[in-house]
């Protein structure tokens, strides 16, 4: 069985403000599989445009949100792609990444991409739920 | 409503593999989650010393899929366990070459794979990452 | 108990390009609850990259991706995450609006981004379904 879940906050649901195709997060199989996250204002779903590190801390006070209406946490993501506009830029995410996640954090892989809206950086995420 | 699947920390038996720890960053090398375990990408690093081993890049991709190896097989599990590799490539051109190496770490049912070329650090040709199944 | 890990392999050269191209990979595997679909790029009838605008390749990457998970008794209905790599985010749109036509009911998650893709395609999807 697949479920979808509802957003805990209007802004999180980016199908809703910009047109994307994807629901925000999926629950199967004892996974919650969440569609990329970006620096949205979780009430108005406004993009936050900002430094690597404003954009950072928005995304996972996003993902605490939702995880949590979920019934899961930070502390239960499983796997993390954590993207960036740009690798030169790693130390820094990894100076914000590091207070959201500071114990037994999730497996991760950093990359490099292209992000929608110019976003300095987007973690694509699987919790376990 | 089902109990929550667990959720545990993996670490290679050869600390020197450990780039978690040794490089201080915030990862795990590995969480297993029920049934399933998935591993941080892994990069060609040296398992004598910890230190990076480059040079070609067939040389790096087998280093690679050796430490990978031996990550799954510090957590019971095994490259034949693997259902989903993710490959990013610092030069997609080097898509050939991998192909090549790539039998010989999975000779028969290979897993599902997606590969891509992205900027890698440390001048890194390759950055593996994969969803197993536990033993 | 052990779980199964059983490999979803389609012989059809319209769906699956691995034999085509002899790719050391699986199309897609199935484990416990979930498959696991390998990234998928446009191609022909043949087996050969088809290269088209990224509408074009969007839309025969999802028909083809919709059989091999037929072939495994799933469905696109069924996938929980989908993943879609682009040549670039300036076609993000394109991308989208046919992406939509094969989801039309509680799309499943998605993360889609920019990225340099093999043999000159310019889309590729992978995805996680259900069994």
């Amino acid at each position: 069985m697949r479920e979808i879940l509802p957003v805990p906050s209007p802004g999180l649901d980016l199908r809703h403000h910009y047109g994307h195709h994807q629901s925000p997060a999926i629950r199967a199989g004892g996974l919650i599989f969440c569609s990329g996250m970006v620096a949205v204002n979780p009430e108005t779903g406004e993009r936050e445009h900002g430094t690597l590190t404003s954009e950072a801390r928005r995304i996972f006070e996003n993902l605490k949100l939702l995880l949590e209406s979920a019934g899961s946490s930070l502390d239960r993501l499983v796997q993390v792609h954590a993207m960036i506009y740009d690798r030169i830029e790693y130390d820094v995410l990894n100076r914000l990444y590091r207070q959201y996640v500071p114990n037994a954090p999730p497996a991760r892989t950093v990359m490099s991409v292209q992000i929608e809206a110019g976003f300095k950086v987007m973690l694509d995420v699987i919790a376990a739920a | 409503m089902t109990g929550q699947l667990s959720r545990t920390v993996i670490e290679p038996t050869n600390p020197r593999l450990n780039v978690s720890r040794n490089a201080n960053l915030p990862h795990s090398p590995g969480i297993r989650v029920g049934e399933y375990i998935f591993l941080s990408g892994m990069g060609p690093v040296d398992p004598a010393t910890g230190g990076r081993n480059l040079g070609p890049i067939a040389d790096q991709i087998r280093q690679t899929l050796r430490n990978m190896e031996h990550m799954l097989a510090s957590a019971g599990s095994g490259l034949d366990r693997i259902v989903k590799i993710n490959v990013v490539l610092a030069d997609i051109q080097d898509y050939d070459e991998m192909n090549r190496v790539w039998r010989e770490f999975f000779p028969v049912d290979p897993p599902a794979r997606t590969t891509c070329a992205l900027q890698l650090s440390n001048g890194n040709g390759v950055e593996i990452e994969c969803i197993a199944l536990s033993l | 108990m052990a779980l199964q890990r059983d490999v979803i392999a389609p012989k059809d050269p319209a769906v699956d390009m691995s034999p085509n191209l002899n790719l050391p990979l699986s199309p897609a595997i199935q484990a416990g609850e979930f498959i696991f679909v390998s990234g998928m790029v446009a191609i022909d009838a043949t087996g050969e990259r088809m290269h088209g605008t990224v509408a074009a390749e969007t839309r025969q990457i999802l028909a083809a991706m919709a059989r091999v998970l037929e072939l495994a008794g799933s469905s696109l209905a069924k996938a929980v995450k989908v993943n879609v790599l682009i040549y670039s985010m300036l076609e993000y749109n394109n991308m989208n609006e046919v992406y939509r036509e094969f989801f039309p009911v509680d799309p499943p998650a998605r993360t889609v981004c920019g990225a340099k893709l093999c043999g000159g395609s310019k889309v590729e999807i992978e995805c996680v379904a259900l069994a």
